[in-house]
């Protein structure tokens, strides 16, 4: 969507085209109508989930966009540069803090994030708060007490998910270390290049905004929609109690635990309810998949790939995959 | 630009300081037109009540306020998007537009459904703050929600217990797997916290059901005495009758 020279020669869409695309999404409009792929069960139900996953998701990508795009035009350079200029060692815990008062799910904290890191925040710093925000956010920790109001896991699961996901957060920033925006972002048309579309005189404020809304809004949908369609396969075949069989088993059912809330893809708003119902885990492969959920599933991946560079992605799985194990072996050793 | 889909500004557009006039930027229309189809989603969701298909009681908020949301961030883009010096869309962008479209066409084009026995299987039990509303023993009619609850906790099983052969009033789906016997079946309801993704089963056994009457995914309303059995919990029906899907036909916890 982006007003700027591509980086090379490409066709460009022409009223052909418009037209096409038109005509295209009228035919699978027809065709879903005459065909009604919904008669065969497991069809159905994959376009149920998938459909309730971006009708909730996608509202909180706006809103990320729409907070990424504040970000761009109207926080000044150098508030964001007197951030980054604080000690690492007060950074991260600050950044892994600032989630608390961000009550937004995983999908809209990718974009902030980005804009973080690409306005001068440390890469660290705005992945750990990134990774954070989902966890430590009052809405989500509020969820986690009424999921588990009457168990005698409660504090354990409330106080080790925060403590728990801060620290796996923070731990992330530290791998990163002082990676610059470079090493970390994938770089982006519509800022990759220097020369603005209209150079002189400069747009009005307002047109900035929606024009870094929209392009954040159409970046970050497009992944989302690849990562909600694997989420929604692997939710509509995948049986919940296969994972039974592992329950008990001393660190297996942490990894197993860890590996279902990757591939379930929940809001971590809902997630503690989801892991709640697995009672014959304890709360310590239950307390993993708390953690981890939020900051690696299918539809982050995705979000994630179309975001960072190539090297993020794999570094990023295992920190959080290994804090976490080892954080929630704590937890069972200490909590039972 | 013989048949570029950059549309040049008219006497609309105004110089600013002698610069080139404003012209429609395709990109931004093109954005602003997906923007729109999201936005008109979330409002045909809305006024038709198909938002209780995707989302729970507790999330349905989400719907009226993206509509909002996406409605002016489509407005704010298209009303933007008249600029001095467009850059025509690359052909792969717009068909990457055009394909964040059709979510939106599959949602409105298929009729509404919700989640049916197929899923029964691969969806847990449901499990959450115990036995909701019935702390000691309880009083008021029992609900699939509060059954369900009961069924992961030895003192919900014990209070659910105490109420074995109270008559209950339960609607549901029904499921059968190969080997329940004809005169039976599982009434399943989902409970639903946040969005279909995260559906959780209640289900009860329905005993005492005449044979062939229902087949899989009917909506049935079942009364009968409850009696509740460990983990198991069987409903002695008395009546079974056919009803059309709730209007919510997801439970909240």
């Amino acid at each position: 969507m982006v007003d700027v020279a591509p980086s090379q020669p490409a066709r460009n869409a022409t009223v052909r085209t418009a037209a096409l695309i038109l005509a295209v999404l009228a035919l699978a409009a027809g065709l879903l109508r005459i065909l009604e792929p919904g008669r065969i069960a497991w069809i159905q139900a994959f376009l149920i989930v998938f459909g309730s996953l971006v009708v909730q998701a996608m509202p909180f990508v706006l809103l990320g966009a729409l907070a990424s795009a504040a970000i761009e035009v109207f926080v000044p350079v150098n508030a964001l540069e007197r951030l980054a200029g604080l000690p690492r060692p007060l950074q991260l815990p600050a950044a892994a803090l600032a989630g608390v008062a961000f009550p937004i799910c995983e999908c809209g904290s990718v974009p902030v994030a980005r804009r973080l890191a690409a306005r001068g925040l440390t890469p660290s710093a705005a992945v750990t708060f990134m990774l954070a925000a989902p966890v430590l956010n009052p809405v989500v920790i509020a969820s986690t007490f009424v999921a588990y109001r009457a168990r005698s896991s409660l504090w354990t699961m409330v106080i080790g998910r925060f403590a728990l996901g801060m620290l796996v957060a923070m731990v992330v920033g530290w791998v990163l270390g002082s990676r610059s925006k470079d090493e970390v972002l994938r770089p982006r048309s519509d800022e990759a290049h220097a020369v603005p579309v209209e150079p002189a005189p400069p747009e009005a404020r307002w047109r900035r905004f929606f024009l870094h809304m929209g392009n954040d809004f159409l970046f970050m949908g497009r992944y989302l929609l690849v990562g909600a369609a694997a989420a929604a396969m692997v939710q509509t075949f995948l049986p919940a109690s296969f994972v039974s069989k592992v329950a008990g088993t001393p660190v297996l059912d942490i990894g197993v635990m860890m590996g279902l809330a990757t591939v379930l893809s929940l809001c971590s708003e809902s997630d503690a309810f989801v892991a709640a119902s697995f009672v014959q885990f304890g709360p310590a492969a239950q307390l993993a998949f708390l953690v981890s959920g939020p900051m690696i599933d299918l539809k982050l991946g995705a979000l994630y790939a179309g975001t960072f560079r190539r090297g993020f992605l794999p570094m990023l799985v295992v920190t959080v995959f290994a804090t976490t194990l080892v954080g929630a072996m704590w937890v069972m050793v200490v909590a039972g | 630009m013989k048949d570029s889909v950059a549309v040049r500004g008219t006497g609309h557009a105004r110089s600013h300081g002698g610069a080139s006039p404003r012209t429609w930027s395709p990109g931004r229309v093109a954005g602003g037109l997906v923007l729109t189809a999201w936005a008109a989603l979330f409002w045909l969701l809305l006024l038709t009540g198909r938002d209780d298909l995707y989302l729970s009681t507790r999330t349905s908020w989400v719907v009226p306020v993206g509509a909002a949301l996406l409605t002016a961030a489509a407005a704010g883009l298209i009303v933007s998007a008249r600029v001095r010096s467009p850059r025509p869309i690359g052909s792969r962008e717009a068909w990457v537009m055009g394909l964040m479209v059709v979510p939106v066409v599959m949602i409105l084009a298929l009729p509404p459904a919700t989640l049916g026995s197929f899923s029964a299987s691969k969806r847990p039990g449901f499990s959450s703050a115990g036995f909701s509303g019935t702390p000691d023993g309880g009083s008021g009619p029992l609900t699939l929600v509060d059954v369900a609850g009961a069924q992961y906790s030895k003192a919900g099983e014990q209070t659910l217990a105490r109420r074995a052969g109270e008559q209950v009033d339960f609607i549901g789906i029904v499921t059968r797997f190969a080997d329940t016997p004809a005169g039976e079946f599982l009434l399943t309801r989902y409970i639903v916290t946040c969005c279909v993704a995260d559906a959780t089963t209640a289900q009860v056994r329905v005993v005492n059901v005449p044979p062939g009457k229902f087949q899989a995914n009917d909506w049935v309303e079942v009364k009968g005495q409850i009696y509740p059995l460990g983990k198991q919990v069987i409903v002695n029906a008395t009546s079974v009758e056919a009803v059309t899907r709730p209007a919510r036909p997801y439970l909240t916890p």
